[in-house]
């Protein structure tokens, strides 16, 4: 009998165990640039310092596209031009522009060389 | 003059380099893992990054704590568990499509397609080969596929979930 609690216990937990929400938690502070930086001079450095973990950049939004489930992604642009910061919505943040200057925070998943550093189930701060 | 025959032979050969290959690139294109006797596990990456080039190389990167799973504790395990992706935090694909004349990246059309190449996973790289279908719509491409992965080939233990997955591609390109 208390076995079956123990397991509708899991199993509760299981279903209900709610996902991360990054709006309450506080990112580490950082420009697109730096981030970029980071991951380029040492990936498994950057990694240690930065995946999985609540990231908060600010900069110029360089392009606004939506993906393929419509969630909008923002990217920010790096001084190399094949590389940008991807940054997933996880809810529509209204109407955004490139050009407009943002801050955005979300979970950094990681990086792609020559590529991206991809962000995302993120909010806009300000 | 020599000199200048070089010079000019060159240019054209840059310019003709360029024009010989188009590459179609995407940085959020879709692949989901989905255990094929439980609906519930199923996990969406969303930031597939992938590039296309018309002589036939494709690749697929994506990363291992972009899958997100409508259960947030089955998350945790995949990514903790399973995958282990603090340490191997990528995934990459490299290949070529084996038919590349069966496809025509300038005519609007669906067509099938074989790839081949070596997907590299938690540490392990192993050759494989699918098939799916690359649709040129508007002249753009959209890469299609469905195909099965063991879990064993890459050296992943999740016996108590599953033994395999089921993978589906689906990146529409820029």
């Amino acid at each position: 009998m208390l076995g079956l609690i123990g397991a509708s216990a899991v199993v509760y937990y299981v279903y209900n165990k709610p996902h991360r929400d990054v709006s309450k938690e506080k990112g580490v502070q950082l420009s697109a640039q730096n981030l970029y930086d980071a991951f380029r001079t040492n990936e498994t450095e950057a990694n240690k310092l930065y995946l999985d973990k609540a990231i908060e950049l600010t900069g110029e939004v360089g392009n606004v596209s939506t993906n393929q489930d419509g969630k909008v992604v923002v990217d920010f642009k790096t001084n190399d031009p094949l590389v940008v910061i991807n940054c997933t919505f996880k809810e529509n943040p209204g109407n955004l522009q490139p050009g407009q200057t943002i801050t955005f925070k979300g979970i950094c998943t990681g990086f792609i060389p020559d590529a991206n550093v991809v962000i995302n189930e993120g909010v806009l701060v300000k | 003059m020599k000199f200048v025959l070089a010079f000019v032979l060159l240019t054209i050969g840059f310019a003709g380099t360029v024009e010989a290959q188009k590459v179609f690139a995407t940085r959020n294109g879709k692949i989901s893992f989905i255990a094929p006797n439980d609906d519930d596990v199923k996990a969406v990456n969303n930031e597939v990054t992938s590039r296309i080039a018309d002589n036939g190389q494709i690749t697929f990167s994506m990363l291992i704590k972009g899958f997100r799973f409508k259960l947030a504790e089955m998350q945790d395990h995949f990514n903790d568990q399973y995958l282990q992706s603090m340490t191997f935090p990528r995934a990459d694909f490299k290949g070529n499509i084996t038919n590349l004349a069966d496809v025509n990246f300038g005519k609007d059309g669906t067509y099938k397609v074989t790839v081949k190449g070596d997907l590299n996973m938690h540490g392990v790289t192993k050759n494989m080969s699918a098939t799916g279908t690359i649709e040129i719509k508007g002249g753009k491409p959209i890469a299609t596929a469905q195909f099965t992965l063991m879990l064993k080939d890459f050296n992943i233990e999740a016996k108590s979930v599953t033994d395999k997955v089921t993978v589906e591609l689906n990146c529409q390109y820029q």
